[in-house]
């Protein structure tokens, strides 16, 4: 037999340890919440990403450019500026994160877009610091046949010693 | 025998995650490994892990593997990321660096922690072996053996992690031996390993702080020459520069050079209270002035001192306010423009503002970091679920619009092209025709004709397409409801989640404030006893000298 006495006190206590859970959380809980949460974000991540992809840029127009380094050390870039038959199509300023994923071999997508069948023109506008500290801004032009299906371009930049004068070469991925 | 084994069981198991994975996305990949490697490489490195993990759903090779499970730590999916590095770790290339990552993830196993970092430190290379040896050197002298952890730390490259190392031991060493010998030549060591640090500017970091320390602990011997040495290399902007002068003060006292001293105290003043050694400068220059006898001076200076406590003590109690109302993390890091964690790449900014000061100091605790990167993950993860709810809501509007519009409308303007090419294309005929032989108008009919063949091929292929067309687009939409109404839910926990972290962020750096406001107010007692004292003096002398 629970007297009321008794009864109220245990109310009082789950009370206590109602608020106290409330207002304490246990780090290790919250960090598993953070981490079931963050693979939820990421799983719709890539549902979006999908949905983008197949609404915005169906795969018989598309064009895309990607940029990579090939001499790591030559060139610390600042910004890169895209523009397809004269019409600018994208920009991008590097953060040090940017720049060292890009040198440990990462390959960076500037752009994708749609475009039509026939020739077209893409420009890079790239500045830069080379190794030797010289502050750097080239032009370079590239011709290319947009063909049914998905098109890969894909830019390299080259800078090697003793000058480090930047070179880029263009790759189409078949 | 044993190598091939292994290859083969990586080989097989990786079949079966990349069967098991093949039913995520049919977009995923650009369908070139080497192309996708490189993007996930790139993402990963750019903090962008649900895009590292859609490049590497076929991950093919162990370097895909790893980029995979780096992506997967980035964003939760531990237990996946556990049984991939676990793979690699059996593998051929990768077995230092996924063994390093796996240790991080068994903090409470010591024993399958220190396995896993000695294969790491045997197979890994650069940062990866280095911290990992570290890491060992740190179980053994944490766990009482000093001689295991100094061979450890003897047979590692020059750099940051053994500086660290040596200057853990000379941490111990100081506050086991009475004779500060042992200590400052770990010290020394530790410094000419901190000088080859390639990263310069957490090499110089450290640096600073090896110097205080060696600095202090020569000072406590009375040793005050070599205390001045160290302590003048600490740079003027570096983290431990306040604890250094003030420290540099101290010695400068011990040899009697009071004015000296009072110099150097006048520069720590410069910073913000909440730096160790900042509070005592200010009692410090009081004392000066007493001992050389500018009693007025030294009253003032103390009454100064007194002052300053009183009004840090009203920016902590305001301070405490802003937290309470607004949260420790909007009061402190987002209002500041400062939402990095990172506390140690400090800026000068950051060394003369009180409250980045302050901020900076609580930073100083892992536990503290850790509460402060829990509200700043989730806050970002709200602001992307944002993002995404507004894309999910235009693409669904767009595939609203498409699907009103009926595939088979178009069907007459696609009879049209399909005229247009034929005429073109027999007019082009006739222009090769016409054509001079070897002159550049070949050239470009050849062009003309492949685009037109381009066309051709694509408007075959639209038919086919469009018959499939309203059934994808339902599909997608049905994705993208689907998809909106997981991130409504995902959302609400989230905010449920960012409450908790903040609560528990708040928490902690009230505390931190009600310790600093002690901290002051121990210094005002101290302030004001001073003041008591030298009245004291004052008024026995003039009775002294009145009754002469």
């Amino acid at each position: 037999m629970v007297g009321p006495h008794h009864a109220i006190k245990w109310l009082v206590f789950a009370l206590c340890l109602t608020i106290g859970s409330a207002h304490a959380a246990d780090p290790e809980a919250l960090d598993r919440e953070i981490d079931q949460l963050k693979s939820d974000v990421a799983a719709l991540s890539q549902t979006l990403f999908d949905i983008e992809e197949s609404v915005l840029h169906p795969a018989d127009t598309q064009v895309a450019v990607f940029l990579a380094l090939k001499d790591k050390e030559g060139l610390e870039l600042d910004s890169i500026e895209l523009y397809l038959d004269g019409s600018p199509v994208s920009s991008h300023l590097y953060t040090d994160r940017e720049r060292e994923s890009l040198r440990q071999g990462g390959i960076q997508r500037l752009y994708i877009g749609n475009l039509p069948h026939g020739g077209h023109q893409l420009k890079a506008v790239l500045t830069a610091r080379s190794a030797n500290e010289r502050f750097i801004r080239r032009e370079v032009r590239h011709q290319f046949r947009k063909r049914p299906g998905e098109s890969r371009i894909q830019m390299t930049l080259d800078a090697s010693a003793p000058d480090y004068e930047p070179v880029v070469s263009f790759q189409e991925w078949k | 025998m044993q190598g091939l084994n292994n290859r083969m069981t990586f080989k097989r198991w990786a079949l079966a995650v990349l069967f098991s994975a093949a039913g995520v996305s049919a977009y995923a990949q650009t369908g070139h490994p080497e192309l996708d490697r490189g993007l996930a490489q790139f993402a990963l490195g750019a903090g962008n892990g649900a895009l590292a993990l859609r490049y590497t759903q076929n991950a093919e090779t162990e370097q895909d593997y790893l980029l995979r499970a780096k992506a997967l730590l980035k964003t939760g999916g531990q237990s996946e990321a556990v049984r991939l590095l676990d793979a690699l770790i059996e593998g051929d290339y990768y077995r230092g660096e996924a063994a390093f990552l796996k240790s991080s993830l068994v903090s409470n196993d010591q024993e399958e922690r220190r396995r896993l970092l000695q294969i790491a430190a045997q197979k890994g290379h650069g940062e990866v072996k280095q911290q990992a040896s570290y890491q060992l050197a740190e179980m053994a002298r944490t766990n009482g053996r000093p001689d295991t952890a100094g061979k450890i730390l003897a047979s590692m490259d020059t750099g940051y992690w053994a500086a660290l190392g040596y200057m853990n031991i000379a941490a111990d060493y100081g506050s086991r031996d009475l004779n500060p010998s042992r200590a400052l030549i770990s010290l020394r060591v530790a410094m000419a390993m901190a000088e080859e640090d390639p990263n310069k500017e957490r090499g110089e970091a450290l640096k600073a702080q090896l110097l205080v320390r060696a600095g202090l602990l020569a000072y406590e011997s009375e040793d005050y020459d070599k205390a001045i040495t160290f302590l003048e290399k600490v740079r003027l902007d570096s983290y431990s520069t306040p604890q250094g002068l003030y420290l540099h003060g101290l010695a400068l006292t011990g040899k009697g050079k009071h004015r000296d001293a009072m110099q150097s105290w006048h520069r720590a003043k410069k910073y913000p209270l909440a730096f160790s050694g900042v509070a005592e400068s200010w009692l410090g220059t009081g004392r000066g002035y007493d001992l050389t006898g500018y009693l007025g001076q030294a009253g003032e200076a103390f009454l100064s001192a007194s002052a300053t406590y009183e009004s840090e003590r009203v920016t902590l109690r305001k301070l405490a306010d802003m937290v309470r109302e607004k949260g420790a993390y909007a009061a402190l890091l987002a209002d500041a423009g400062e939402t990095r964690a990172e506390w140690f790449l400090a800026d000068s900014r950051m060394l003369t503002q009180p409250r980045s000061a302050y901020l900076l100091r609580f930073m100083e605790n892992a536990g503290n970091q850790a509460a402060v990167h829990r509200v700043k993950e989730l806050d970002s993860m709200l602001a992307r679920m944002e993002r995404q709810e507004h894309t999910l809501k235009v693409l669904t509007s767009v595939l609203d619009e498409r699907l009103a519009n009926s595939a088979s409308d178009n069907k007459p303007a696609l009879g049209h092209v399909r005229t247009e090419i034929e005429s073109i294309s027999a007019r082009l005929i006739a222009a090769r025709q016409n054509a001079t032989p070897g002159s550049s108008s070949v050239e470009t009919i050849r062009h003309l004709a492949q685009t037109l063949k381009d066309l051709e091929t694509s408007t075959d292929r639209f038919d086919k397409r469009l018959h499939k067309r309203d059934q994808r687009l339902r599909v997608l939409h049905q994705k993208a409801s689907d998809a909106l109404e997981k991130l409504d839910h995902r959302k609400r926990k989230a905010t449920d989640v960012l409450r908790k972290a903040n609560a528990a962020l708040d928490q902690k750096f009230l505390a931190y404030i009600d310790q600093e406001s002690e901290r002051m107010l121990v210094a005002l007692e101290r302030a004001e006893q001073q003041i008591a004292h030298l009245y004291e003096y004052l008024a026995l002398q003039n009775l002294g000298g009145g009754s002469q």
